[in-house]
């Protein structure tokens, strides 16, 4: 009995994963295959070729978008960090007046969905002239209510003597929450910051309203505009080794920070 | 921190020095159209004049109406706009952007010089000043595979919606034996996004009705006989799978690759052709199919791309003697030798300077005389909004069949009229 | 002098967030409410037009179909999410070998861009030439219309949504499939109880709270749905996919309806809300 379990569990498994896998198998193989295979294409093709890249990367900018995703997720990210840590921590650690309204005000903005925002969002941009421009991509996620709310979670743990100490010895506010709870506060940091930047990476709609110009396009967008528009010109292998590209790096981020990944997404989902 | 401080200043980062005088031509970015600027932007700078002319590609992006857009909001427009397409002009100048070019000294005499009387009204505005010179058309035309046209009872391209329909039935096939159809006369996408209709609807109603319009003062005018007649055909069309629903357009090229025979497209698709296509692959161009009982010219839709004056210009005068050099003789034979693109003026196929370039491109002959009878849109702020309109019932009718042509057309006339009420 | 410093550098530390959430929540909050009462294209002035805007949206049958369409979207994916999801994790929860393995094989979806994943099964749901209509051909059956069929094409849009969240959902329950206590099995293994009654009389109750949680967060991530029927079908075929985030993105972005589509936003938003607080007020009345 036990062993016909461990059997069918087993197929399950191996069924479902191969489910999982397979179209992105699919994908990167039909990539480099010649284009007339790719219609009847399951396993193998019988040529291996670099043309539908070689073309992509004459038809496309996509190695700009690459560094234009980077920049932003990384911009994204840090600013998440910095601000959402000394909020946190003022939110944590401090006493004073309107405190407890600002924490309210800050989860309230957690249920706002976006749609109520985005039009008048993309109208300040045009105001400001920040269209078509970095500014527009990283200005309205600089800063963050999760992690706030995260921070201020991680901070109220740790023991008010580590702050006594550091202030003693000196410091001011703010070498405080870099030097002394920064260091003391990985896990938090490390799930904050990968979340952030997935989310920040990934995210399509907001740079499809907001950038027109292809060189400062993200890479998402950049390969969503040329899966859905023309500039492929029907070349199917094209559209797919820009999909390739678009997740090659973070399928090799998770490769190396595999558990990190992991416990992160598993952890926002807790706290929530 | 330093990072922020970096960000701020490059969006700040402006123009080039640019002397008061001179005037910003800002041109489409495909890349022939950007070596045409530069050769008339040269020719002019050359001479001297009160301004000199600099030229600027729009950024590549998904739509330069959209970057054109921006501009008007952020208030960064150009002097001169030479892409601009005819459906939008009528909402820019609405909004006053743009300069009422027949207050411009000897513009009206060089227009009607350059077109017949229809394109002037054509492009007049609603307040019947004129914001935009008609520069080019791409009519959207027929191709046809000659090798497959060949083999069917015809012998030629069809040219009425019977014969059409019955070369479709001659043509379909199933090559691979699955039970399915995978080989089709035909192919019109099926999504119903507003700016498909260009290439199935809208030209096939302009040859029907002899380039009559949707939309007249305010109303919806394209509920007659002939948006009911090439409703009708469409409609078959799908009905016997002469048509596919699934869209072809996520494969590879399938007139390419002998999966369709014809398709409905302009000038543009010569140089993807010659491109990608194989050293056996023969392929021309025929007019759009009309109903069997038509009479006079087949009309199509010309996809007209005009240039504009903004009123930020402070040199209007100035920025018109530049554009009559662009749109001159000369100029027009380098917008043809460039970028294989037609300009729209009426003694196309007679002037003798475009002889030679004719004779060496054959295939743009057919466009050329087809230039002669083109139409561009009506002149509305809501163009792209009644297309849409249109469009939802050429789904519902077209390519599900869950409405008459007739339901389908006054239910679209229904909305549009009140969309205008608005 | 000290005192001061002290006083106000919470405002300092806290001051950005203000600057933040005034320009980029408040305003636009107040801003959205503002325009839902106007006329505007950007290009021209705003024009005011009192109500027009709510009675516009009232007898919009093409809005009305994005709110279904959405819903749709929700019944189908959250359950088969739920059921695929707790059947891969019960399974991983048993004595495997290569667990990480699978684990990670099954997130991969998740991390990737849903544009990648569109692109994929665009290929896969394609008509006549698609991985899937191929293979049922090859064992006899027919071809299904996955996009080009207005009553399957939704279905194939959530269980896309689906293959590419399941991975993340896997890992809660597998976290939560780990809190139930040892002990409450081998009570009910002395008891003889069999494998099914085991699962519904024990794991699943405990395990209550994550299935909320996995309710909850698919709930909010589907009121989102864009990227996919915007890429895959455009909103067709006959408006079966058309998502309200995409209708309110085509009337503002495409029309340039700004008004029009700040009032759709507003009243969306409205909906998500109350749908999130019924739902938090329900797990909070079970726990």
């Amino acid at each position: 009995m036990k062993l016909f379990n461990k059997i069918l569990f087993y197929v399950s498994l191996t069924i479902s994963a191969i489910a999982f896998i397979y179209p992105f198998y699919w994908m990167i193989v039909a990539s480099f295959a010649p284009e007339n295979e790719i219609g009847s294409l399951t396993l193998l093709p019988t040529d291996f070729s670099f043309s539908s890249y070689l073309q992509m990367f004459k038809k496309i900018p996509i190695g700009k978008s690459f560094l234009n995703s980077l920049l932003v997720a990384s911009s994204v990210t840090g600013g998440v960090l910095v601000f959402g840590s000394m909020v946190g921590y003022a939110l944590a650690r401090m006493e004073f007046w309107g405190r407890n309204v600002i924490f309210y005000i800050i989860v309230f903005t957690m249920t706002l969905p976006f749609q109520i925002t985005l039009i008048p969002q993309y109208i300040i941009m045009v105001k400001f002239q920040w269209v078509d421009t970095y500014l527009a991509l990283i200005m309205p996620y600089l800063i963050n209510a999760l992690s706030i709310i995260m921070f201020r979670q991680y901070f109220k743990t740790i023991p008010q003597s580590l702050i006594d100490a550091a202030r003693l010895d000196g410091c001011n506010e703010l070498q405080i929450i870099f030097k002394i709870l920064w260091p003391n506060s990985v896990p938090a940091i490390v799930t904050i910051g990968i979340l952030t930047f997935m989310a920040s990476w990934n995210e399509v709609l907001w740079p499809i309203i907001v950038i027109r110009d292809e060189s400062l396009m993200t890479m998402p967008q950049l390969v969503t505009l040329f899966a859905v528009g023309g500039r492929a010109e029907s070349q199917l292998g094209v559209k797919l080794a820009s999909a390739v590209m678009l997740a090659l790096p973070i399928i090799i981020a998770y490769l190396f920070f595999q558990k990190y990944f992991i416990q992160s997404m598993a952890s926002s989902g807790i706290k929530e | 921190m330093l990072l922020f401080l970096f960000l701020l200043l490059s969006s700040c980062f402006q123009n080039e020095n640019v002397n008061e005088n001179d005037l910003i031509y800002w041109s489409s970015n495909n890349s022939y159209e950007i070596n045409f600027a530069k050769v008339v932007t040269d020719n002019w700078n050359k001479d001297t004049h009160l301004s000199k002319v600099y030229f600027q590609p729009v950024p590549e992006g998904q739509s330069s109406e959209e970057i054109i857009l921006a501009a008007v909001v952020g208030k960064t427009t150009p002097d001169i706009y030479s892409n601009m397409w005819q459906g939008d002009v009528e909402a820019y100048a609405q909004a006053g952007v743009l300069i009422p070019l027949d207050t411009l000294d000897g513009f009206l005499d060089f227009l009607y010089n350059r077109c017949d009387s229809t394109v002037v009204e054509e492009i007049k505005s609603l307040d019947g000043h004129i914001y935009q010179i008609p520069w080019k058309v791409n009519p959207i035309l027929l191709i046809y595979n000659e090798n497959l046209i060949n083999k069917l009872s015809l012998k030629r391209p069809p040219k009425t919606y019977s014969e059409f329909l019955d070369l479709s039935y001659e043509f379909m096939d199933d090559a691979d034996g699955d039970g399915y159809t995978d080989r089709w006369f035909g192919y019109a996408e099926v999504q119903v996004t507003w700016w498909q209709r260009f290439f199935d609807f809208y030209p096939l109603y302009l040859a029907a009705s002899g380039g009559a319009s949707l939309v007249n003062n305010g109303r919806a005018v394209f509920n007659n006989e002939h948006s009911i007649k090439v409703f009708r055909f469409l409609k078959e069309l799908y009905e016997k799978n002469y048509f596919t629903k699934e869209k072809l357009s996520s494969r590879q090229d399938v007139f390419l690759s002998s999966v369709i025979a014809t398709r409905f497209t302009g000038p543009w698709e010569i140089m993807h052709a010659d491109n990608f296509k194989t050293d056996d692959f023969l392929y021309d161009f025929s007019y759009i199919p009309v109903p069997d009982n038509h009479t006079g010219p087949v009309y199509t839709y010309g996809d007209p791309k005009n240039i504009v004056i903004f009123n930020s210009c402070k040199n209007p005068e100035e920025a018109w003697r530049f554009l009559k050099t662009l749109i001159s003789e000369k100029g027009d034979l380098e917008l043809l030798k460039i970028t294989n693109q037609l300009p729209r003026r009426k003694d196309l196929e007679i002037n003798d300077t475009f002889r030679d370039y004719f004779n060496n491109n054959p295939k743009m002959k057919t466009f050329a005389s087809q230039s002669k009878y083109v139409k561009g849109t009506d002149a509305s702020p809501v163009l792209k909004e009644v297309f849409d309109l249109i469009s939802q019932e050429y789904e519902a009718c077209v390519v599900y069949g869950i409405k008459t042509p007739e339901e389908a057309l006054k239910d679209a006339e229904e909305a549009v009229n009140l969309l205008f009420l608005k | 002098m000290k005192i001061t410093k002290d006083k106000i550098l919470p405002y300092l530390l806290v001051s950005p967030y203000l600057l933040h959430f005034g320009l980029f929540v408040a305003f636009p909050v107040i801003f959205s409410i503002v325009l839902t009462f106007h006329n505007w294209d950007i290009i021209s002035p705003m024009e005011f037009t009192g109500l027009n805007n709510y009675v516009r949206l009232f007898s919009d049958k093409i809005f009305f179909k994005s709110l279904l369409n959405t819903l749709l979207f929700l019944c189908i994916h959250i359950p088969l999410q739920i059921v695929v999801a707790l059947f891969l994790a019960e399974i991983l929860n048993q004595n495997i070998n290569f667990r990480g393995l699978f684990r990670g094989a099954f997130f991969l979806p998740v991390i990737v861009s849903g544009v990648v994943v569109t692109i994929l099964w665009q290929q896969l749901y394609g008509f006549d030439a698609g991985l899937i209509n191929r293979m049922l051909v090859k064992i006899g059956m027919n071809k299904i219309g996955w996009l080009t069929d207005p009553n399957v094409a939704m279905i194939s849009i959530a269980v896309m949504a689906t293959w590419k969240n399941v991975g993340l959902y896997i890992i809660l329950f597998l976290v939560g499939l780990q809190t139930v206590p040892g002990h409450y099995y081998e009570a009910a293994d002395l008891e003889g109880a069999s494998r099914s009654q085991k699962f519904f009389r024990i794991t699943l109750p405990m395990i209550n709270p994550t299935i909320f949680m996995v309710v909850l967060l698919s709930t909010v991530g589907g009121f989102s749905l864009f990227i996919e029927p915007y890429v895959m079908t455009g909103g067709g075929p006959l408006n079966s996919t058309i998502s309200a985030v995409l209708y309110i993105y085509k009337q503002g972005f495409f029309y340039y309806h700004m008004g029009y589509a700040a009032t759709l936003g507003l009243f969306f938003a409205v909906i998500i809300m109350l749908v999130v607080v019924i739902q938090k007020k329900y797990v909070e009345q079970e726990t």
